[in-house]
């Protein structure tokens, strides 16, 4: 490809359509994948026997796998994976910093925080599947909520004053988080640290539903952000003289995508990589504009969180890795590749 | 009518009076060029102008509006603004670049429309960015980049065009013809030009109106040969100036070899006519 010339619409379409195709390939083959073997074929009349289309063949024993145990946990990492690389790629966008994942502004601080306060007090009055999401989301909200105040609200500051004030919080939240832990038994310690590293086992439809709504929302925002976000790129001062309200844009995106992390990291912990690896790729792929990078990478999220699920809880079955773990393990060697890119083609404005 | 109207403004940072008291009218239709030494506060004075610093004192009409009743997209469909530094973001095409002047028109959740996008290949042809409307920006020479951030600000389709040191990086045939493009859309299209420039020959030779300020302060305003040939010129620099005239065209000598004792004394502006 010439540097000179960003990548052909047709390439775009190519690329859009693939990461379309990619997100019911992965979903299919979450379903499909687990210790009962299932076919293909079974799942697919299945699925389409769900939206009232010909017969399901699946013996009631499969339904179940397929249907209570699979498919809510397929759906939620659909739906975290869309989430995650979403608000990744918009805070690249609106703080025009390629580093910026969205736990930016103290989110998995604030989250951890939250769960930790909820696993600790385990047996007090507290359970998990209430106080742990409760907690982890009202801690990760609180953390953004200082970050945003404490960094001038965004508006009388500019970006770089509002991030290093969620490092602050961030560094914060961490410090009484790990008070926190160290102070109990070794086994809330292996708890937390579970929660902290990320699953995707004890989703359910209910979780599904109270996700659902705020990854709608939240990524819907975004995704109509990506014009404006565009317009950042040329920095606040051009953005305003070109008509952007920028404190208010940037108060929008910045709210959408923390309250689409905080509702996610919620459920299923703290997953990394997601957030800054999606986002980036397909900005390779696609080029710079946020009109594309941002659906784009809604759908390639989804499908890698997928997969990286399927990776988590087949690879030691029986049991099942963290999948942050496998994040990492995909994410890291994947981002090295993309920035030795960078070297050779321009993939982030400078 | 004036394009923009400034009255008693005033800009502090801290305890730095960067604008002390300024009150001018920049007629429509005209160019009118801010000089002054360094620290004299052009670029304040052309960034209050466009909206983007708010004035600690005083007031700023554009088009008899009031700049501080006016929200962004309201401003930016009134006046544009090319700046000194402006940001190229890589991997953005040209045409999608100078598409972004139309963000006040069509809004930040809508698409351009068939007239937005009319009106982006109209200013594209106009200064001839054509052949490399598909290339990305960062590809393009100093002078076409310049050429691109003109053609963005037209592309906001406002009477009133800002410019900070728009020249400042081009060598002498781009500034020309940089200059010779804007005069042009002055003459033909009846814009009004604000903007600073450093070189007081080009700034003679191209605006009609040239406003000279020292430490913040107007210290004289007028049509272009007048102010240049003015002893105030001379002595905001502080430094003796000869003024020549090349086939009618003012032309600004430094002259140096003067102690400075003798230039704080008299500051002194020499015309001459071959």
């Amino acid at each position: 490809m010439n540097e000179a010339l960003p990548p052909s619409p047709r390439r775009v379409r190519i690329v859009a359509a693939s990461s379309v195709v990619a997100v019911v390939i992965c979903a299919l083959g979450g379903l499909a994948i687990g210790p009962l073997s299932i076919p293909w074929t079974g799942i697919l009349a299945s699925v389409v026997s769900h939206v009232g289309m010909g017969h399901s063949h699946l013996t009631s024993l499969q339904n179940l796998v397929v249907w209570q145990l699979r498919a809510p946990r397929v759906v939620l990492a659909l739906l975290a994976g869309a989430m995650l690389s979403v608000a990744g790629g918009t805070y690249q966008g609106v703080f025009r910093n390629p580093l910026a994942d969205p736990y930016l502004l103290g989110v998995a601080a604030g989250a951890g925080l939250g769960a930790t306060i909820a696993i600790v007090n385990l047996g007090n009055g507290f359970t998990t599947p209430t106080w742990t999401p409760a907690l982890a989301f009202g801690g990760a909200l609180l953390a953004v909520v200082l970050t945003w105040i404490i960094g001038g609200r965004g508006m009388r500051s500019n970006s770089s004053t509002l991030i290093l004030a969620g490092v602050a919080i961030a560094a914060l939240f961490t410090a009484f988080q790990t008070y926190l832990q160290q102070s109990n038994t070794s086994a809330t310690i292996t708890r937390v640290y579970l929660w902290l590293l990320g699953s995707l086992a004890s989703a359910s439809w209910h979780q599904v539903l109270i996700v659902l709504p705020y990854v709608v929302v939240c990524c819907a925002v975004c995704v109509a952000s990506g014009r404006a976000l565009d317009v950042l790129s040329v920095g606040d001062v051009e953005s305003r003289s070109l008509g952007l309200p920028v404190s208010r844009v940037r108060l929008i995106v910045v709210l959408a995508s923390s309250l689409g992390t905080a509702a996610v990291v919620s459920v299923v912990g703290l997953i990394g990589f997601v957030g800054i690896i999606i986002p980036h790729i397909v900005r390779l792929l696609v080029g710079t504009s946020y009109r594309r990078i941002l659906p784009i990478s809604l759908f390639f999220g989804a499908a890698f969180l997928v997969v990286a699920d399927g990776v988590a809880r087949t690879v030691v079955s029986p049991s099942e890795l963290p999948i942050g773990v496998v994040t990492a393990l995909v994410g890291a060697p994947v981002f090295v590749l993309v920035l030795n890119l960078r070297r050779s083609r321009v993939i982030w404005p400078q | 009518m004036a394009a923009i109207s400034i009255r008693n403004l005033s800009v502090h940072v801290g305890d730095a009076v960067l604008i002390n008291d300024i009150t001018l009218d920049v007629p429509a239709g005209t160019w009118c060029t801010v000089i002054g030494p360094n620290g004299a506060g052009k670029t304040t004075l052309v960034e209050s102008a466009a909206g983007i610093r708010s004035p600690s004192r005083g007031s700023i009409f554009v088009e008899d509006v009031d700049m501080s009743t006016m929200n962004e997209r309201q401003r930016a469909k009134k006046i544009a603004l090319v700046p000194q530094h402006p940001t190229v973001p890589a991997g953005m095409t040209v045409r999608d670049y100078v598409g972004l002047g139309r963000t006040a028109h069509h809004g930040i959740l809508r698409a351009m429309t068939a007239r937005d996008r009319a009106l982006v290949e109209d200013v594209i042809a106009r200064l001839d960015l054509s052949h490399f409307a598909n290339r990305d920006v960062a590809s393009l020479s100093g002078g076409e980049r310049q050429r691109m951030v003109l053609a963005r600000a037209l592309a906001q389709s406002t009477m009133t065009i800002v410019l900070d040191e728009p020249i400042s990086g081009l060598d002498l045939r781009h500034q020309i013809d940089f200059l010779e493009l804007l005069r042009r859309e002055v003459d033909d299209c009846g814009l009004t030009v604000l903007s600073t420039l450093h070189d007081l020959t080009l700034a003679g030779q191209f605006a009609d109106r040239l406003v000279l300020l020292s430490d913040g302060s107007l210290v004289r305003e007028g049509l272009s040969r007048d102010v240049i040939r003015s002893p105030e010129l001379a002595a905001s620099y502080a430094m003796t100036l000869r003024v020549v005239d090349i086939d009618g065209a003012d032309v600004v000598v430094p002259v140096r070899n003067l102690s400075m004792d003798a230039l704080q004394e008299q500051p002194q502006m020499f015309g001459e006519t071959p």
